[in-house]
């Protein structure tokens, strides 16, 4: 359990706003060593806890503490020991990726031998050895991500702030760079946050998740006791008009998802499955398949929104 | 195999953090800075003037008779570095302008500062470069000239009377350099574009040039002598080296209360804008 661990971060009541929009409303929670999934849909405060980490905002109300220190109050102190890799592009025209990521260790605090050494090491790592010395304009979209990632990585950080890392990836890029970082939190006992709206990414990579909704968090803790039985899911198929169907078991509170293959049904605790044939027998409808399913962290997320059952 | 096999090491060895946190900042801007050929051949070019008043010294001291029309007392330096402002302006145009924009549209101000940088690191390092740059044009051969009249001159430049022009040389020349420095990268801060804050530099250096002859001789008001950020410079030298400029027509006070707010007024630009978190409320 990530809780049985000293939290890196944690926050108390924060409160942030942008003038009179209200980004962060009295959030309280912490991130544990590990990777933890930031999720939440756009607007949710995402990228407002993370610029508050890294000391750009000031609380309104309340306090966050990183690393036993107040990112307002020691910002310096506490950005050393972050790795950041932002959502939007971030490179100096002109610069090789080899010269952009050796400059980058040595702002973070590295002599300037050493941050030569290890720029070559990590863009390696990453996998642009071969094209680390092309001007960074000349990359692909997938390129520019590696060298972002690259350039959080340099100063060996001890949290790594991902923002929306896969944005802008095809397919085998986002399955590398997922690789990648769960490579970092895995075998380089790296901690990281993933900020992404992109549920899969964070499934395959995370332990921990707090998604936030509206400037508060709506749900955190570990993606298995968030995802396990905590309600029954059933994946269901019926034969015949399964409209009444729907409409019983809903008013019985149980969330109806349609999938391509039958649909999905989430019970409220205290119902069973018997529940369910029992409905279809009262409107004459047949169960031809019911099969007992996992929650997704979807269900989740959608659940924590105020989405109960998407159709 | 994959290639994320290929080393990566966990890095202990963190010492304190660099007191000049800002110098791999200037020092990498210049190094993108002077790699362009063309830019050092400008570079180059602001010492044309320097080889000429070098010629004219030499002249005087060889045929002392010329001195009636090369005259090289201590006015020679003051209209060497009024004639440098021009060089000046030319060098942060074509290598200072995109300082803080191309950090604006291409993200890199996050780069900088999510790191153990604070926003006054990030301005000085960028300051540094055209302090450089400008100072490399004025206060560079301005000594430089000071010790070739001394050398080659040393019966006139050896007096006890004209030990005034070295540190006049040395404040005449960082006032135009501090000035220019700040307000090319409170107009670069300003923009997203290099090319677009060279155009507003060229602007405000070259076009109220324009208008305040237009507004002086046209129309007879002195005080738009004040409007051009060049003359009121001009006039700081005018009163440093004692030389007598037609186009100087009020006192240099008003000049230097002009170019200290102008300075304060880029400071505050460059506080306002230089941020990791644009807030739009």
């Amino acid at each position: 359990m990530a809780e049985d661990r000293a939290p890196l971060v944690s926050f108390e009541d924060l409160a942030v706003s942008y003038g009179l929009v209200q980004a962060l409303a009295g959030v309280r929670g912490a991130f544990y060593p590990g990777p933890t999934g930031l999720l939440g849909p756009n607007g949710a405060g995402k990228t407002t806890l993370l610029k508050t980490l890294l000391g750009f905002l000031s609380p309104d109300a309340g306090r966050m503490t990183a690393f036993g220190k107040d990112p307002t109050k020691e910002p310096l102190e506490v950005r050393r020991k972050l790795g950041y890799m932002p959502e939007q592009d971030c490179h100096i025209p002109g610069m090789s990726a080899s010269a952009f990521v050796a400059f980058a260790g040595e702002l973070s605090g590295l002599p300037r031998d050493e941050a030569i050494s290890r720029a070559h090491e990590v863009l390696y790592y990453v996998g642009l050895g071969e094209a680390r010395y092309r001007n960074l304009e000349t990359y692909s979209t997938g390129m520019k991500q590696r060298v972002k990632l690259a350039q959080a990585l340099v100063h060996d950080p001890e949290l790594l702030l991902l923002d929306e890392p896969t944005n802008g990836l095809d397919p085998q890029g986002r399955d590398e760079m997922l690789v990648l970082i769960r490579d970092i939190a895995t075998r380089r006992g790296m901690s990281l946050i993933l900020c992404s709206h992109l549920l899969h990414d964070v499934e395959r990579v995370c332990e921990q998740v707090i998604v936030l909704n509206q400037g508060q968090i709506a749900r955190q803790g570990s993606i298995r006791e968030l995802t396990g039985a905590r309600r029954q899911v059933f994946d269901v198929r019926f034969k015949g008009d399964s409209e009444a169907v729907r409409t019983d078991l809903k008013d019985l509170g149980v969330d109806w998802r349609e999938g391509d293959d039958g649909v999905r049904l989430l019970l409220p605790e205290g119902l069973g499955p018997d529940t369910v044939f029992r409905v279809a027998k009262e409107c004459g409808v047949q169960v031809r398949h019911l099969r007992p399913g996992a929650e997704t962290l979807e269900d989740v997320f959608l659940r924590a929104l105020g989405h109960e059952v998407q159709d | 195999m994959p290639i994320y096999d290929q080393g990566y090491r966990r890095y202990e060895a963190r010492g304190p953090l660099r007191k000049a946190r800002f110098w791999p900042i200037t020092r990498e801007a210049l190094r993108l800075v002077l790699s362009k050929r063309a830019f050092l051949g400008l570079l180059l070019a602001g010492f044309i003037p320097f080889v000429v008043r070098v010629a004219q010294i030499y002249i005087v001291t060889q045929y002392p008779q010329a001195d009636r029309v090369l005259p090289i007392d201590g006015r020679l330096f003051g209209e060497f570095l009024n004639q440098q402002i021009g060089f000046t302006i030319l060098l942060v145009i074509f290598g200072a302008s995109g300082l803080v924009a191309n950090d604006l549209r291409t993200g890199a101000i996050l780069a900088y500062l999510s790191r153990p940088l604070t926003r006054r690191d990030y301005v000085i390092g960028k300051l540094l470069v055209p302090l450089f740059l400008c100072l490399s044009v004025t206060l560079a051969p301005g000594l430089l000239l000071y010790a070739t009249g001394l050398s080659l001159a040393p019966d006139f430049y050896g007096k006890w009377e004209l030990a005034w022009i070295g540190p006049a040389i040395v404040v005449h020349a960082c006032a135009i350099s501090l000035v220019v420095s700040l307000l090319t990268l409170a107009i670069s801060a300003l923009s997203r574009s290099a090319r677009v804050a060279g155009l507003a530099l060229f602007g405000l250096m070259v076009g109220l040039e324009m208008v305040r002859v237009i507004l002086q001789h046209g129309f007879r008001q002195k005080p738009a002598m004040l409007l051009s950020i060049q003359t009121n410079l001009r006039a700081v030298g005018t009163a440093l080296f004692g030389i007598a400029d037609r186009e100087v027509v009020m006192a240099w006070g008003w000049s230097a209360l002009v170019l200290a707010l102008l300075s304060l007024g880029c400071l505050y630009v460059l506080r306002s804008r230089v941020r990791a978190v644009e807030i739009v409320t």
